[in-house]
């Protein structure tokens, strides 16, 4: 039996009632939405409230998936997207803004990024896979433009193909391969910059 | 001319094919046009540079392990339920009925009293107190075979107390009886006796009382000092009692 099909199977029997088939999808995409809000979010504890708050929004609107319509992984993702999306606004506040939250979409005329990320003090001898290097691609990565951000996530963390990142950002397939070209060759520039200053 | 290099490719075919040469989709003739290309171009080389560098950080970044109560703590948002996974690995823990709490509670404060008690140095006195209580039930007339259950109830417990109420009202009614009857008896007796001896009388008693030697006790006079004018008389006089004097009998020395 194929995924898409056991999936479609948890999904009637989770909607007939069954509470074993709707812990069977929490464990079997937890995971998942965990990372792309943590990736999104920044920070853990914002990250698993996100991911509780996607569940409890998949719970309630189950019923209204079809699955003529596209796949559950694209539903699923599509659902997390927005959810962190309003996220994004309403803390929007709350957080420093910078350049790069008030012009999102031009990033080629804008000052580089690199030019305005802070030393974080990495040690000189820090190799690709070291913790230090993963963490500060991570601050790198909040450092993009939310439409950037979801892109790059989408494809090089989450492993989704274009079509079906186009079909969740609702974007066409061109304009995704755009962002996540920009989004790529932006985190590249803000980290060669700050390896620079340290070494 | 600007875009184009004399490998054949342009540069925006060199943009178009760069995601296939980045996920490794490409091969052949095209792959080593793509690369020349990018050796060539002074826009398209270090731009694409850039784009594999930034794939290449991503890509170290792994999966995070998210927190180890998230399941938990989606499904009792969610569904309400505990996982069932989770309630299958986890121990079950024994809770107690309020009974059996009650039970240990008794035990942890008497088993030390009990202990005290069953020293051979206190066998005597509870044997002692033991017998002491039994004999006096058994002369109170107190069974315990007569205790039932329905004695303490709420009627049982009235019907006792008008009973015992009755029982202490007879008893009061009886021993007034009893000395109204003794009242008139002594009433008649001094009634029936002579009258008091006079001066002279009195006189030659006490001179025999002097030259009384022999050493006897003189005879015991019986009076009554507890009474006096306050005291209810309970037994009631006739209307037209007999003229009694009553004198005492003083000891002149």
């Amino acid at each position: 039996m194929e995924d898409a099909q056991i999936v479609n199977g948890l999904v009637r029997r989770c909607v007939a009632g069954d509470a074993v088939a709707w812990e069977e999808i929490v464990q079997r995409y937890h995971r998942r939405v965990f990372n792309l809000c943590y990736r999104f979010a920044g920070t853990s504890n914002d990250a698993q409230d996100l991911t509780q708050e996607v569940f409890i929004k998949m719970y309630r609107t189950l019923s209204s998936y079809d699955v003529e319509r596209g796949a559950f992984m694209t539903w699923l993702t599509t659902m997390t997207r927005n959810l962190l999306v309003d996220h994004f606004r309403k803390t929007k506040q709350d957080r420093v803004t910078d350049s790069i939250d008030a012009a999102p979409s031009e990033h080629e005329d804008a000052m580089p990024l690199s030019d305005q990320i802070e030393d974080k003090g990495a040690p000189p001898d820090a190799r690709v896979q070291s913790r230090e290097t993963r963490e500060l691609v991570h601050e790198g990565l909040q450092k993009l433009s939310p439409e950037l951000r979801e892109a790059v996530i989408l494809r090089d963390l989450q492993d989704m193909d274009y079509r079906d990142i186009a079909a969740v950002l609702k974007v066409p397939e061109g304009t995704v391969k755009s962002r996540i070209n920009r989004g790529r060759a932006e985190l590249a520039r803000l980290l060669q910059r700050t390896y620079k200053q340290v070494m | 001319m600007p875009g184009e290099t004399n490998n054949g490719m342009q540069c925006n075919e060199f943009e178009a094919v760069q995601f296939d040469a980045l996920d490794q989709k490409l091969a052949g003739g095209k792959l080593e046009r793509f690369r020349a290309h990018a050796r060539a171009c002074a826009k398209c080389g270090p731009m694409f540079a850039e784009v594999e560098a930034g794939q290449h950080w991503l890509k170290t970044l792994t999966e995070v392990e998210p927190p180890a109560n998230l399941v938990n703590d989606i499904l009792a948002a969610t569904s309400g339920i505990d996982s069932y996974r989770l309630q299958a690995a986890r121990p079950v823990i024994y809770k107690p009925s309020l009974g059996e709490r009650i039970r240990e509670w008794a035990d942890s404060l008497l088993t030390p009293v009990w202990v005290t008690v069953r020293q051979p140095r206190f066998a005597m006195s509870f044997g002692m107190a033991f017998f002491s209580l039994s004999v006096a039930l058994s002369v109170a007339g107190v069974k315990p075979s007569d205790i039932k259950q329905a004695d303490l109830s709420r009627s049982g417990l009235r019907r006792t107390y008008y009973t015992t109420s009755a029982r202490v009202v007879k008893y009061y009614e009886n021993i007034r009886l009893v000395y109204e009857i003794e009242s008139r008896v002594q009433e008649l007796k001094k009634a029936t006796t002579p009258a008091e001896p006079g001066p002279k009388e009195l006189k030659e008693r006490d001179k025999n009382h002097k030259n009384n030697t022999s050493g006897d006790p003189e005879p015991r006079q019986e009076r009554n000092y507890s009474r006096d004018e306050n005291q209810p008389v309970l037994a009631s006089a006739p209307e037209d009692p007999p003229a009694v004097s009553v004198t005492t009998n003083r000891r002149f020395v």
